[in-house]
């Protein structure tokens, strides 16, 4: 084994490492700023999916140049090298590796099928473009992280279960189970941010080169190659993963990996001929529409689609969210859970809050700190509060059921939505009142009322209500401060 | 016999099977482990009684601006701590840690209190001293903010809070049924309950019968519905061995988790004493209010729990 091969297994369990620690560190509610968003931040498809969409890239995201650079210099190092989601199909992709090399080889060689992902990536780019970030769905560091947040950080005892978890659990499980029947089937047909690496990757300075006297044509090169880029012919460069294995296999020192003067004629690449690129391109302009009018996520607003705290107005906040969920893993009570509906098509999978399974704690803003695209805005405690006579940052509006409430509907005291509220002074009011019950005694009781100014729609009332499940007074999203259009009051 | 695709043999595969039957086994038991730990299902007896006989005051009142300093005063008052906590015994702090809030606010105790009464227990020789409350908001936050988790730590206690601590079963008399309580309990030999002086809307004020709310696992905000009766089963059901109320600052409005500094008064005071009614009667004069007229107290001493009458607390005065 040559050096540089377990140099390279170091480089991605070191990475894999990092994201796992992180990500541990983050559910488990470590009080220190670990740089949570690291990997996401160097993710160049979430870079250019902002700039389509957004037209703007935050600066966070500008350690994804880094990566940028590094393929141009050396082809796509980052898929072979430090991609999580990567090394974990590559250790799975073992259990399936047959011991005859011929039949090795069988799965390394390229098929018709690899090009998909570019497929995909004019998909996703015609959509971004009509400002709808889909990129998400399938970016491999966001698919892993939401894949874990919402599948296996749930079999910890310290995380409650996710609604719907098992769908991006069971899309995680897929791609890297598929390793064992096709290594890196994942990285090679489907990834947009490989397809979009590998098209950085056709002007990289540093690539495999061969030395046509010496080759055979055996084919040993092929045994355990990562990308299924044969280098044994016309090496297609855009689709190597830089891993190296086939220079350590070839007998005959025909392959090298070095400075190429001369670059080789770009071959009629990316695989994938003109008119599909466009094909695919306008699908995803048509797509964007036709997803947009009829999964309805923008105009028709949703009364419980509330987002966490700092979230910016919802066409933007579409515009940014990559679904990776960090959020959600970053979140104390549990509150924020991916929306399965309610939020449109396109919102499919962004982060909204559920009540009964936490509430947004009043002076937290985890959420807004680990965020790697802005989507929600970082807040600090007191701009969150409005402490300094600034208005404070509402998520939404309690509104009291009547209906169900005790003390309104029951003449049964209680007073716990009123002991819960937050803010100073309390949003929640009791007013003083004699009912009477069924016997017709006289109750002396607290009718608890809200005084819609106050109120930030945290949500602790509706979590700690005891009128059931379904609570007896509720948050809905009327009055988020995010929202120009959803104002409830006069002048607010 | 070797399989034509993939080249292995019988013996390769079974092999195979088993590593991987061993694997998922192990990720079974795991699982098992730590998300399905074996709770304890069995009902621990309802009555919690930790108290000690002997003594001869119902209690004492230090003041100064020192709370440290008015923790050991008290307690010298009544006899020292070995009164309370013997040699080799674990011992339970169960302060008020309710809220996400910082000590000035007045909604949590006050952590100074809660750290000297560790090294109380300790320098009279308990092996453990655990200080635990299931707090109102995010566990983490509250004992971190109130300043109660690392000036308890510091001082040699085990903090525990949720999602570690759990709760089980317990055979709870009254309004208390069905309710389950803080997994630990059955295991403490002497609790110290440490409440602090604040407002309550519905109860009038919060004191040390209602601190018991904090040993409650889920369901406990429907014993608001009779608010006096459950205060008083509580402090029926749990029977601390020492009550040390902290009034350094109370809060007189707004609670029981307040917020705003206007509504925090500094009292500078501590009572410790072994009678849970006549300390709550003594908290509920410092807001004001006239302890002969409040349920909780008049319930409690129905149930023969004590005695609503400060004047029995021996005070002390500032050192």
């Amino acid at each position: 084994m040559i050096w540089w091969r377990r140099l390279r297994l170091l480089y991605q369990l070191a990475f894999l490492a990092l994201l796992l620690w992180l990500l541990e560190r983050l559910a488990a509610g470590d009080p220190r700023t670990l740089p949570y968003d690291l990997l996401h931040h160097g993710d160049p498809l979430t870079a250019a999916g902002l700039a389509l969409a957004h037209h703007a890239v935050p600066t966070a995201l500008g350690l994804s140049l880094a990566v940028v650079l590094l393929t141009l210099a050396g082809g796509r190092i980052f898929c072979g090298w430090i991609c999580p989601l990567g090394t974990l199909q590559e250790l799975v992709a073992r259990w399936g590796t047959p011991r005859r090399l011929r039949e090795r080889s069988g799965r390394n060689r390229w098929r018709p099928l690899y090009r998909t992902k570019y497929v995909l990536l004019a998909l996703l780019a015609g959509w971004a473009v009509l400002g709808s970030l889909q990129t998400g769905l399938l970016d491999p560091l966001s698919l892993l992280a939401r894949g874990l947040a919402a599948a296996v950080w749930p079999l910890l005892p310290v995380r409650g279960p996710v609604p719907g978890g098992w769908i991006a659990g069971a899309l995680l499980a897929a791609v890297v189970l598929a390793s064992v029947w096709t290594p890196r089937l994942f990285c090679r047909a489907f990834c947009p941010l490989g397809a979009l690496l590998g098209l950085l990757a056709r002007f990289s300075l540093f690539r495999i080169r061969r030395i046509d006297g010496r080759c055979t044509g055996c084919l040993l090169c092929v045994t355990d190659c990562q990308g299924a880029d044969e280098p044994l012919g016309d090496h297609r460069v855009e689709e190597c993963m830089v891993c190296l294995e086939c220079i350590d296999r070839c007998g005959e020192h025909a392959l090298s990996y070095g400075f190429s003067s001369a670059p080789s004629p770009l071959p009629a690449v990316p695989d994938l001929s003109r008119r599909r690129a466009l094909g695919a391109l306008a699908g995803g302009l048509v797509l964007g529409p036709v997803l947009r009018a009829s999964g309805g996520g923008r105009t028709a607003r949703s009364a419980t689609a509330i987002r966490p705290p700092g979230s910016v107005p919802e066409n933007e906040f579409l515009d940014r969210c990559v679904k990776c969920m960090l959020c959600q893993q970053a979140c104390p009570t549990g509150a924020i859970q991916p929306a399965l509906s309610g939020v449109g098509v396109e919102g499919f999978w962004t982060p909204v809050l559920d009540m009964r399974r936490g509430w947004c704690e009043y002076t937290c803003t985890r959420c807004g700190e680990v965020c790697p695209t802005g989507a929600i805005r970082l807040l600090t405690a007191d701009e969150k509060i409005g402490r300094n006579d600034d208005p404070p940052v509402r998520i939404g509006t309690a509104f009291i059921d009547r209906g169900r409430c005790l003390p309104w509907a029951m003449a049964t005291p209680c007073i716990v939505c009123e002991e819960m509220c937050p803010t100073d002074p309390k949003a929640i009011w009791l007013e003083e009142a004699v009912d009477h019950g069924r016997d017709g005694n006289a109750v002396r009781l607290q009718r608890p009322r809200i005084d819609p100014a106050r109120c930030v729609g945290c949500g602790i009332c509706e979590n700690r209500c005891p009128a059931g499940e379904h609570a007896a007074i509720r948050v809905s999203t009327a009055g988020e401060t995010r929202s120009a259009a959803n104002r409830m009051l006069v002048g607010s | 016999m070797a399989d034509r695709e993939t080249g292995r043999d019988r013996r390769q595969v079974l092999l195979g099977l088993a590593r991987t039957g061993l694997a998922a086994g192990g990720f079974g038991v795991l699982y098992h482990v730590l998300r399905e730990r074996p709770r304890e299902r069995s009902a621990t007896p309802g009555i919690f009684d930790w108290r000690r006989t002997g003594g001869q005051r119902a209690g004492a009142i230090a003041r100064g601006s020192d709370p440290a300093a008015n923790v050991r005063r008290a307690v010298a008052a009544l006899g020292g701590m070995e009164r309370f906590a013997g040699r080799g015994e674990t011992v339970l702090i169960k302060p008020n840690v309710g809220w996400d809030r910082v000590p000035e606010q007045a909604a949590n105790t006050d952590p100074d209190v809660v750290a000297e009464l560790v090294r109380l227990c300790l320098e009279a020789g308990a092996a453990r001293v655990v200080v635990a409350d299931f707090p109102c908001n995010d566990p983490r936050r509250s004992f971190t903010r109130s300043r109660i988790g690392p000036a308890a730590r510091k001082a040699g206690a085990t903090i525990v809070y949720p999602p570690s601590l759990g709760t089980r079963p317990a055979d709870l008399p009254g309004v208390l049924a069905g309710l389950e309580v803080m997994e630990l309990l059955p295991r403490a030999d002497r609790v110290i309950n440490v409440p602090v002086v604040k407002h309550h809307s519905l109860a009038k004020a919060t004191l040390g019968m209602k601190n018991w709310f904090g040993v409650i696992g889920g369901g406990r905000p429907r014993l608001h519905q009779g608010i006096h009766r459950a205060i008083a089963e509580l402090g029926a059901a749990f029977r601390p061995t020492l009550t040390v109320v902290d009034a350094t600052r109370i809060l007189v409005a707004n609670g029981p988790q307040g917020g705003s500094l206007d509504d925090v008064r500094r009292v500078d005071a501590v009572a410790a004493g072994t009678d849970p009614v006549a300390l709550d009667a003594w908290g509920a004069s410092l807001l004001g209010l006239d302890h002969r007229r409040l349920g909780f107290i008049a319930e409690a001493e129905k149930l023969g729990l004590g005695l609503g009458d400060p004047s029995s607390l021996e005070e002390l005065g500032t050192a």
